[in-house]
């Protein structure tokens, strides 16, 4: 578990931290639309630093943002043989064998891989810094405008967070449930066809037997304790937008409107 | 005066055989109730009942007098609340705070009350120190003290324990047993256990005997542990000073009667300075 | 050949910030044929002890003989499944392990894994569904339909059906009533005196220990405190205070009166001998 980075709620105490998740998931969408808008290398480095300030301000390593990127590198590898491959202008700087490398291709290619890079360190810095139930509560606020068009924001967000909130517990039952069967003389490594589906088959059953059943009880534990999708209700975490937040959504739009104004002229 | 009556109540899983079979009682308020039976005997299915998560097939339920309708679940559900069995399956908020805070929420408590309250009743469970722990870290006593501090910050008249020590390991049963026994001490709470602990029987105020769906005992603690045949004949467990008491009597020693191990022992220390 | 246990550790996510020790260099010999209670506080590492019994876990250091297999943590472990088939290790709530259709063929699941046909699978789960108290007209039923306590005893069929020499139980009575845990707690002593099976269980129910089991191993902070005879271990009040052990109720009882002037001695561990003790003193 502890290569796996990519999406992690990393628990520090800094500014980026404490702003308001609303203000974060919009920063995070205009800073997605700024590296979609064409301003060229000028604009990516502009986003480059802004982002790598939000690395150091929200205190986190080097380490973790390498370790959130690594599960996408084989996909950049792979694209930037395919880019360097196929596009085939500006001039041309080589011939190996039947493949020729122009230099468009190049240029291509590293707008793709920046591109990408920077997709992944803006939503890292989102993820990282946010609490799952900030980010449902965040996710819940920004959906309410939407709930005159039928969108349940509310039951969205309540799913969410309770889907969260059991991970861990199902994580430990798997395990359990695996160890179990394996005391059944299951082997989920060697066998044949057959013998690896009923092995399959008897986790993953008595998994949805449990799930069913913890889904029941907390069905009841919750309508015991006054809970009514449809019923009015108040609620405990407020989210409230400070200067800083206004501050940073103002960043992220300006930046947005100069990338345009670039790209433009 | 009368915090609960239950008139004629019944209620079926399978429309086969009846799970709760023509059931009358009443639980007077502020008392300490207990409630006793096999695995399957009912008790479970009672206490959804009075809680509104089942509909009973016939009969009627009285919570402070208000009869228990689809119209009136809302208000009987904020004045009883229940602890479960499963210490995991209860727990709804991301830590112990929020979990104390989803109740509030649903009965629309102002926001800016809330923490006060949950600060409030966290102590009361001695959970202060937890309140921003996950369920993951803590352990099955303090999720089941999270679980009561979230069901008394909703300010109910009445409490129903359902079997909610039985997962939990001895340091666990301990915990929940001294909140319950402080909870009667205040004798501001209707009490309701379900429980299998013949020793926690023996400490209640009123006990109901359950049997394949129907009341077949209900009285004081005293009487009811002390008919010894039946409670034997229907296989339950007996107090540890009863069994004693019946093999003292045995070897010519007759110890009145008691239910509580204290009680046979200041009666034998009597005998000894007697003779 | 008996169960050892030489400086065995086990380290959990080791090398992480997770990182702690579950067991620590313990070493720990428990005989065949007996009844042994594992006791301890929640976390103080029961249960990784008894998974290392059929090597669901592997030690980090030390070395796990049981039977005549060896368990080195310095060798790379094959044929485990050999192992897994003599001790039948039945997990804490083992009725959530249920997953066939039928209650035959969850029972026979276990022994057709381990290479037994389908025959002989068939006619031991006949046998065993009347072992653990159930007749064969449950064979039939589906698993699904039976209450909390029959799921338990199927589960344990299923574990049965194995033919284990060694029984390892993780809580087996947890969440039962009194009842369903004294008939649970019978099926086990059978086992041990009719079909010579090694019980090992990890349980919290001194009375269990008192009244059905031979040994007692205390675990406490991943290392074994002590490993005496039933009737030692509860003789010494002071290490069951040191411990947090709420002693059965006869001794509790028993150390009631004493502490008001009885003199009752501390062999007397069951309610009908201390009755006559009482007696006598009383009427002395």
């Amino acid at each position: 578990m502890k290569s796996f980075a990519l999406g992690r709620y990393v628990p520090l105490d800094s500014l980026i931290h404490r702003m308001d998740p609303r203000a974060k998931i919009m920063a995070m969408i205009l800073l997605l639309i700024g590296i979609f808008i064409p301003a060229g290398f000028i604009g990516y480095a502009v986003i480059g630093v802004l982002i790598c300030a939000g690395v150091i301000i929200a205190k986190l390593s080097l380490d973790f943002i390498w370790r959130s990127m690594k599960p996408m590198l084989f996909m950049l590898v792979f694209l930037l043989i395919i880019n360097l491959l196929v596009i085939k202008t500006g001039t041309l700087l080589a011939t190996i064998w039947v493949f020729t490398i122009y230099s468009g291709a190049i240029m291509q290619t590293l707008y793709i891989v920046v591109r990408l890079m920077l997709m992944i360190v803006i939503t890292t810095l989102l993820t990282a810094t946010t609490k799952p139930l900030e980010m449902t509560l965040g996710i819940e606020d920004l959906l309410k405008p939407f709930v005159r068009f039928k969108v349940p924001a509310h039951e969205i967000a309540m799913m969410i967070s309770i889907a969260l909130r059991f991970i861990p517990t199902l994580i430990e039952e798997t395990e359990r449930i695996m160890r179990a069967q394996q005391s059944r003389g299951v082997d989920l490594q060697e066998g044949k066809i057959k013998e690896k589906i009923m092995a399959v088959l008897s986790l993953i059953v008595p998994l949805f037997i449990s799930a069913f059943q913890r889904a029941e009880d907390l069905a009841n534990a919750m309508e015991a304790r006054g809970y009514n999708p449809g019923w009015k209700r108040t609620r405990y975490k407020k989210l409230t937008m400070q200067s800083r937040d206004w501050g940073l959504l103002m960043v992220c739009c300006l930046l947005d409107v100069a990338l345009i104004g670039i790209a433009v002229l | 005066m009368k915090q609960i009556e239950i008139k004629n109540l019944t209620y079926s899983y399978d429309h086969e055989s009846l799970a709760v079979d023509h059931v009358s009682f009443s639980i007077e308020k502020g008392s300490y109730t207990t409630i006793i039976g096999h695995n399957g005997s009912g008790k479970s299915t009672i206490a959804k009942l009075i809680i509104g998560l089942l509909e009973a097939e016939s009969g009627e339920i009285f919570v402070d007098g208000l009869p228990l309708n689809l119209e009136n679940l809302a208000a009987i559900r904020s004045k009883v609340g229940i602890v479960f069995q499963n210490p995991d399956n209860q727990f709804i908020g991301a830590t112990v705070r929020d979990d104390i805070a989803f109740g509030l929420e649903n009965h629309c408590v102002e926001q800016e009350k809330m923490d006060d309250i949950i600060n409030r009743f966290a102590e009361k469970v001695n959970m202060t120190r937890y309140l921003d722990s996950e369920p993951s870290h803590l352990s099955g006593g303090q999720k089941q003290r999270v679980a009561i501090a979230g069901v008394l910050a909703m300010n109910p008249d009445v409490i129903i324990f359902d079997e909610s020590t039985s997962m939990l390991d001895p340091q666990g049963k301990d915990e929940i047993n001294r909140v319950i026994q402080e909870l009667h001490a205040d004798k501001k709470m209707t009490i309701i256990s379900i429980t299998h602990n013949i020793e926690e029987v023996a400490q209640s105020d009123h006990v109901l005997v359950l049997e394949k769906g129907k009341v077949v005992m209900e009285g004081d603690p005293k009487e009811i542990l002390l008919q010894t045949d039946k409670l034997i004949k229907m296989n339950l467990d007996i107090p540890f000073s009863v069994k004693m008491q019946l093999e003292l009597a045995k070897n010519g020693i007759k110890a009145d009667q008691y239910i509580s191990m204290e009680g046979l022992v200041n009666e034998l220390c009597q005998y000894n300075l007697k003779k | 050949m008996p169960i050892q246990f030489e400086k065995v550790s086990h380290h959990y996510n080791a090398g992480t910030q997770f990182a702690y020790v579950a067991l620590d260099e313990i070493d720990l010999t428990l005989k065949e044929g007996k009844v042994t209670a594992i006791i301890g506080a929640t976390g103080s590492g029961k249960t990784t002890l008894v998974q290392h019994l059929n090597a669901l876990l592997l030690p980090t250091s030390g070395k796990v003989t049981v039977l005549d297999r060896v368990i080195d943590s310095a060798e790379k472990p094959k044929k485990l499944k050999e192992l897994r088939k003599k001790v039948g290790l039945v997990f804490q709530f083992p009725e959530y392990q249920l997953f066939e259709e039928t209650i035959e063929k969850d029972i026979c699941f276990g022994p057709k894994n381990f290479g037994v046909s389908e025959q002989e699978a068939k006619k031991r789960a006949h046998e065993v569904i009347r072992l653990v108290g159930l007749d064969e007209s449950f064979l039939q039923k589906s698993p699904l339909d039976l209450s909390g306590g029959q799921k338990r005893r199927v589960a344990i069929a299923g574990i049965l059906a194995m033919d284990p020499d060694v029984l390892v139980l993780d809580e087996p009575t947890a969440g039962l009533d009194p009842q369903g845990a004294q008939q649970m707690m019978s099926l086990f002593m059978n086992l041990n005196k009719k079909l010579k099976k090694t019980v090992l269980m990890v349980t919290h129910d001194m009375e269990h220990v008192l009244n059905y089991c031979d040994e007692v191993v205390v675990v406490r902070d991943g290392k074994i405190v002590t490993h005496v005879e039933v009737r030692e271990f509860f003789k010494d009040t002071t290490l069951l205070n040191e411990l947090h052990i709420l002693p059965p109720s006869v001794i509790q009882f028993r150390e009631m009166l004493n502490d008001k002037g009885f003199k009752l001695d501390s062999s007397i561990m069951d309610i009908k001998t201390l009755a006559k003790a009482i007696a006598k003193e009383v009427k002395r």
